[in-house]
């Protein structure tokens, strides 16, 4: 199993090599089944499960090919998208791009006693407590994951994640 | 010096902008979002991606004229050397002299001795002291895991040091994370006859992965213009190993090394026997996204054995033939902090010591007097990026190197970015580097005594030094088209000579009688034209014109230190075809080459060439290649004075299998 999916990674970087952004988006899907929620994060079990972004969209429709047809726990994943944190309602998944991050204390400080998972490509995002940042290290996307910040909104990162990822904790400079 | 500044400031920056060129193959891929949802979170991360525009507005404003080879380019070009991966930079000259030397150079002086440009290999400068110039013969590795080469052209003395005076070449190869599995390559043709690359990579610990490789070729000999061999054949094997670690989630610690040994036929007769080992160490700490450090040191050793030919005027033979030996040892540590003050300003400052230990065996005909030389250099640095406004930014910068020959150089910059809007942007230089006189400047020997004398070094000679104003436009037309262009005016002082010594004529000795300037532009730009096919052009204009200075004398009346066309141009065409196919073009154009016998002038015929790569992806492990090499003609000069002994380089093709597990 793991030889046969470390050919389908050559094979594709042999290929075109896909975008930072179709991997990120991937990605973001990922985390919808290796990040636990508690069951108060929906309102009912019919709720949709629901990936927002806040900002500019880097990603287009590849968000929604990444989520079609897809459902964790009988809530169908969508993907909604937000001009402003003030938009932004229940959301378990919420990717804030770089172009929102002068206004990242505010969104956070909206967020907060939610159990939204915050994901952002920005520069040092992790640190100043989003949950989980992108980062392209020699052409790979890493994972730069702030534990803290996911454990205090009540949710639960499977090791999955945690283990090929930069554990980072929040600074308290910012 | 301070080479890891490029791992982070600049390159940072210019990955990004070498892909701009992928940026068009960002929609291709329909398919692999769900071929991407099928692998686990660690292959994941392991899938390589071209990085479209992590900071847009940065790619466009790097200010400088850079040029980044990737990897895919290396792969797609069929090269199997770094030269030959070099001819993929607009912004380069490269000529093959023979089957086994090479003449690179930016912005021009590609002389047989051309000493104005600084290479780096992960960081280890590998120019030789000898005569400041890289023997490119030596300088190798497995091309697959090369992770790309920067190319800048232009001085980069303020980050980069003496040296760095037209241009600098980084070669950053992949990290050992990046290197897991095996991967072997093998294969033959016309040339190289034969070739074998082999890696392994693997994990010490979840945290610390390592890789081994070996490489060996073996190339036949060129020709001469009546189709006899130049019996200039080699062979070359090396082999090394890199370990990468992360021992904390800020700490990541390197260590790497190498060794060679070849064997290359000479055409005067005789065999050179190079060799070579190094191990470099390199500890870097990441604070935040603008706040690191690293300190990296080096130690490499290089052994050449080169037969000399007699030395002889007309019919007078002044010295007999023999061998020349040079074993060569640096020591480099070098220490780079980058850190921000409030939110404008991005400071970069460091340090370097290298220490040299150089022992020559002289010839008859040809001495580096004293024979072993020992020699220091220090070398400090500071550089301050300045946001004067969101799309405006400033640098100003210094290096401040003491080196043995000449004591203090000061190399400045200053460096204005112009972000017009999201996708064109202006930049602009003036920049001063120097290059430090090297062995052959001062302690040469041509015979050595007590053979007649008929040219030694000067020991007064100093440092040749440029100050460089460059203006550079870059442009993202549409997603599919960009642009840039680069334009410079070099003004060059005192550069080498070769003058009469007043009363006796002779020896000839070197000074530093020249002076002039040089300007040009160089462009280059990439279109896609539909998803699987993308195109590539480049062109170059040179002019150069060096003078004598006033009260000097210059027995090749300032001939010697160019050999350079005044026009390049190139074509390269990319290409998927169906069923895991690939074809390759590069159609390349040199103008005539004015190459100097002394004062003599003759001429490198101006040429087209074609190179060709043809791949077949079997499976996803096995991938099959054809590569064509200087297709349009049997045999052509690429360098050298023309006379009946000029090696010509010939068509040639070689086949290849790549294996991946």
């Amino acid at each position: 199993m793991a030889v046969a999916a470390l050919i389908a990674a050559q094979a594709l970087s042999a290929a075109d090599a896909p975008t930072e952004n179709q991997v990120q988006a991937v990605f973001l899907f990922n985390f919808s089944r290796f990040v636990e929620w508690p069951p108060q994060a929906f309102a009912t079990p019919n709720d949709p499960f629901v990936i927002g972004i806040v900002g500019s969209d880097p990603f287009g429709a590849r968000l929604d090919e990444a989520v079609h047809n897809e459902q964790i726990n009988g809530h169908a994943l969508t993907v909604r998208r937000f001009h402003s944190i003030s938009e932004v309602d229940n959301c378990q998944i919420l990717f804030i791009d770089r172009s929102e991050i002068g206004r990242l204390g505010q969104i956070l400080a909206a967020l907060d006693h939610h159990s939204t998972l915050t994901v952002s490509q920005a520069d040092g995002a992790a640190q100043r407590g989003v949950m989980i940042q992108f980062a392209t290290e020699n052409s790979r996307i890493r994972l730069r994951i702030n534990v803290d910040s996911a454990r205090a909104a009540g949710l639960t990162i499977s090791s999955k994640l945690l283990r090929p990822a930069e554990i980072i904790g929040t600074d308290v400079k910012e | 010096m301070a080479e890891i500044i490029g791992r982070k400031g600049f390159i940072a920056t210019v990955i990004l902008y070498g892909c701009a060129a992928a940026l068009a193959h960002a929609d291709n891929a329909a398919s692999s979002i769900s071929e991407l949802k099928q692998l686990n979170v660690e292959d994941l991360m392991n899938v390589e991606v071209t990085s479209v525009a992590r900071h847009p507005e940065k790619i466009l404003q790097a200010a400088s004229a850079i040029q980044v080879i990737t990897q895919e380019d290396i792969r797609r070009s069929g090269a199997t050397s770094i030269p030959e991966a070099l001819r993929l930079a607009d912004n380069l000259q490269v000529a093959q002299k023979n089957s086994h030397d090479w003449a690179i150079s930016a912005r021009g002086f590609n002389t047989a001795l051309a000493n104005k440009l600084l290479v780096m290999i992960d960081g280890r400068t590998v120019y030789t002291p000898l005569y400041s110039g890289v023997f490119w013969d030596v300088q190798d590795y497995v091309l697959a895991d090369i992770e790309r080469i920067e190319v800048i052209s232009g001085p980069g003395g303020t980050l980069w040091g003496a040296n760095a005076v037209n241009g600098v070449i980084n070669i950053i190869t992949k990290s050992a994370k990046d290197t897991q599995g095996l991967y072997a390559q093998a294969g033959g043709g016309s040339r190289p006859e034969d070739l074998a690359d082999v890696r392994y990579g693997g994990a010490l610990s979840p945290d610390t992965q390592f890789r081994f490789y070996g490489k060996y070729f073996d190339r036949g000999s060129e020709v001469l213009a009546n189709g006899d061999s130049a019996s200039d054949s080699w062979r070359q094997g090396r082999g090394g190993f890199r370990v990468d670690s992360d021992p904390s989630t800020m700490d990541k610690l390197t260590a790497q090394g190498d060794v060679y040994e070849g064997h290359e036929d000479e055409q005067t007769g005789g065999t050179s026997n190079t060799s070579g080992e190094n191990v470099l160490g390199r500890w870097s700490r990441r604070f935040s996204d603008t706040s690191d450090l690293s300190l990296q040191s080096y130690l490499d050793r290089t052994h050449l054995l080169n037969p000399v030919a007699p030395l002889s005027v007309g019919a007078l033979q002044l010295a007999g033939a023999g061998l020349l030996q040079d074993d060569l040892t640096t020591y480099d540590v070098d220490f780079q902090h980058r850190f921000r003050i409030g939110a404008a300003n991005a400071i970069v400052w460091g340090w370097g010591f290298r220490y040299t230990h150089d022992v020559v065996s002289n010839a008859p005909a040809l001495a580096f007097l004293p024979p072993t030389l020992d020699r220091d250099l220090y070398s400090l640095f500071a550089q301050d990026e300045v946001a004067l406004r969101p799309d405006l930014s400033f640098t100003v910068g210094s290096k401040l190197e003491r080196n043995d020959y000449t004591g203090f150089e000061v190399e400045p910059n200053v460096r204005l970015s112009w972000l017009l809007n999201s996708n064109q942007a202006l930049w602009s230089a003036i920049s001063r580097a120097v290059r430090t006189p090297s062995r052959i400047d001062q302690d040469v020997f041509e015979a050595a005594p007590p053979h007649f004398v008929l040219l030694e070094g000067g020991s007064d000679f100093t440092s040749e030094s440029v100050v460089a104003y460059e203006l550079g436009y870059r442009v993202q037309i549409e997603p599919q088209l960009s642009a840039s262009v680069s334009s410079f005016f070099n003004h060059y002082n005192d550069i080498r000579s070769t003058t009469i010594t007043p009363t006796t004529l002779l020896p000839f000795f070197f000074a530093n009688g020249l002076e002039g300037d040089t300007y040009g532009l160089e462009f280059s730009g990439n279109y896609q034209v539909s998803d699987p096919w993308s195109l590539h052009a480049g062109y170059t204009l040179l002019k150069e014109h060096l003078h004598v200075k006033p009260g000097q004398v210059d027995i090749n009346d300032a001939l010697n230190e160019t050999a350079d066309p005044q026009h390049q141009f190139s074509l390269r065409s990319s290409l998927n075809l169906p069923r895991h196919t690939e074809f390759d073009a590069a159609l390349r154009w040199v103008d005539t080459l004015h190459t100097n016998n002394g004062p003599v002038v003759g001429t490198v015929p101006s040429y087209f060439e074609l190179d060709t790569h043809l791949a077949w992806h079997a499976s996803e492990r096995l991938e099959f290649a054809l590569v064509g090499q200087n297709l349009l003609h049997n045999r052509h000069p690429e360098y050298g004075f023309p006379e009946p002994t000029r090696p010509e380089i010939e068509r040639s093709a070689y086949g290849k299998f790549t294996w991946r597990y």
